[in-house]
């Protein structure tokens, strides 16, 4: 199985980035960096924007973020009905780096707000399926 | 620069037409557009077919339109740019007769949604996000404005009763719009007791999945003198595009900076700024995108797009009357055609052609496209 198994129904099967999945098994977020100019980037990138290398490092997360963002969405795709409702967010790493992510569905949607502390967190679903989510 | 001209506007009734195929509800736009400019389709040169095209049951349409139309040899091509595709369509015609490749071309924007579910078409509207780092969560079209709304309302205070005036100001105009998909005024009440799409977000909030073609005929200055006594100019043409992925957004996701520099690049090229605007067609694929538009636009400060709305100057009547058509939350959102019918409108209100809905004296058209979630804006200045 190739990258289809991130996210809780991926699409995209092959990519550079396939490491990600070994790092999430480990329950670990990672990045890449690149080892020429020390440029990270999260989502991870196989390629340097600044200056083209494409010999790229992981590099591990904290997870440490901030809530930019919510919704919560009552009317999904098919693939994901079976979920609904469910919260997706957006969130500022302490990198400055952001991230698109669901929400935990442990987390209480009374509490957030825009600037809550939030810890993003590898994940496993029913499907063996891999990913992230704001906790 | 080069002075180019619409001299013809067309538009089908939006709607779930289920009486018409694509090609046809192309020519029921095309045709009533010739009949407009009062031209024989022996004039057009080219055509510019305007789609979304993943929508439609038919790959590559432009060669079938082109083909129904009546447009062959001539070239025909599609230009896709998610919702922002007929703007974008008017834009490679201004080129194409600018550089003197073509003299007459007729950008025709088409979109056949219904025959897809509901359903369908979010899933493929969810994939209208990033593919690999987005949609594998569930993400939809809904979903990604709503998170605008949320931000929006926790920096500014911006309430649900607030966005839900949008709205009820656009279906009041849809009524007068035969071309609407919606003709029926609603209430606050209404849509705040609509049920829940993407919190905050409700279904009265956000437009709907329609079939529908509008057309604009296009060409250079010489030939508009010859053809008509009412041409209507392109003044100014603005394109930005944003990362696709939210998480490459930049600031309080109050705002998009995609339409900010479509909008600069646009006022610069017609030389005015928003306070000369004398109407304008939003892009209200949702009551909060309206909102964001007024403020990118600049006809209100960050923050202050809800106070427009409250003080009616977004009204006919007002200050700056915004979607005096009924916008795409009355007419419906037949992705191709969208850009085209509010160019449609702004035509007819700069030639004082819009009926009950007419804004006096309206010499100055601004009109505002978002593609997608936000990777495009188009921004469209028509002087009379």
């Amino acid at each position: 199985m190739g990258f289809e198994k991130f996210g809780r129904f991926g699409y995209v099967s092959q990519t550079k980035i396939n490491p990600l999945l070994s790092y999430l098994e480990k329950g670990q977020i990672a990045a890449t960096k690149c080892e020429k100019c020390g440029r990270t980037y999260f989502p991870p990138r196989a390629d340097c924007l600044d200056d083209r290398h494409s010999a790229l490092e992981w590099v591990v997360l904290d997870g440490k973020s901030n809530l930019v963002t919510f919704t919560k969405v009552f009317f999904a795709p098919p693939a994901f009905q079976p979920e609904t409702p469910y919260l997706l967010g957006l969130a500022e790493l302490s990198n400055g780096l952001r991230v698109f992510a669901p929400i935990s569905a442990s987390v209480e949607e009374k509490q957030l707000k825009p600037g809550k502390e939030m810890n993003l967190k590898a994940a496993k679903g029913a499907r063996d399926n891999l990913f992230y989510w704001l906790e | 620069m080069s002075r180019i001209a619409i001299i013809g506007v067309g538009h089908s009734k939006f709607g779930k037409r289920s009486d018409a195929s694509l090609r046809e509800l192309a020519f029921e736009a095309y045709s009533s557009a010739l009949d407009d400019a009062d031209i024989e389709s022996s004039r057009i040169d080219g055509s510019v077919v305007c789609s979304a095209t993943h929508y439609d049951k038919q790959r590559s349409p432009a060669g079938v339109v082109a083909e129904y139309l009546g447009l062959n040899p001539q070239p025909t091509f599609n230009i896709e740019a998610a919702c922002a595709s007929s703007a974008v369509g008017l834009r490679t015609a201004w080129a194409l007769v600018s550089s003197k490749l073509h003299n007459v071309i007729a950008v025709v924007g088409v979109q056949k949604m219904t025959e897809l579910s509901n359903e369908e078409i979010q899933e493929l509207m969810g994939r209208a996000g990033d593919v690999m780092w987005e949609s594998p969560f569930g993400t939809t079209m809904p979903a990604y404005y709503a998170m605008y709304a949320t931000a929006h309302m926790a920096k500014y205070g911006t309430t649900e009763e607030q966005m839900a005036l949008v709205p009820v100001k656009n279906r009041k105009y849809g009524s007068k719009n035969p071309n609407a998909m919606f003709q029926k005024p609603i209430t606050i009440e209404e849509v705040l007791k609509s049920r829940p799409i993407s919190a905050p977000l409700k279904l009265f909030d956000c437009c709907a999945n329609a079939d529908g073609a509008a057309c604009l005929i296009v060409t250079n200055a010489e030939k508009a003198r010859k053809l008509t006594d009412r041409p209507v100019w392109v003044a100014g043409l603005g394109l930005a595009s944003s990362p696709m992925s939210l998480a490459e957004r930049k600031g309080p996701m109050t705002s998009f900076e995609v339409t900010k520099n479509a909008a600069k690049a646009a006022y610069k090229m017609a030389r005015i700024s928003p306070n000369d605007v004398d109407v304008a067609e939003v892009h209200d694929s949702f009551s909060i995108t309206e909102i964001l538009n007024y403020e990118d636009l600049g006809f209100a400060k960050p923050g202050g797009g809800t106070r427009l709305l409250e003080k009616g100057e977004t009204e006919l009547g007002g200050k700056i009357p915004v979607n005096v058509d009924g916008g795409l939350i009355s007419k419906g959102h037949p992705v191709g055609a969208t850009g085209a019918s509010q160019l449609f409108a702004l035509a007819k209100q700069l030639r004082g052609e819009a009926g009950s809905t007419q804004v006096d004296g309206a010499k100055i058209g601004v009109a505002q496209n978002i593609g997608g979630i936000g990777m495009y804006s188009a921004v469209t200045i028509l002087r009379a």
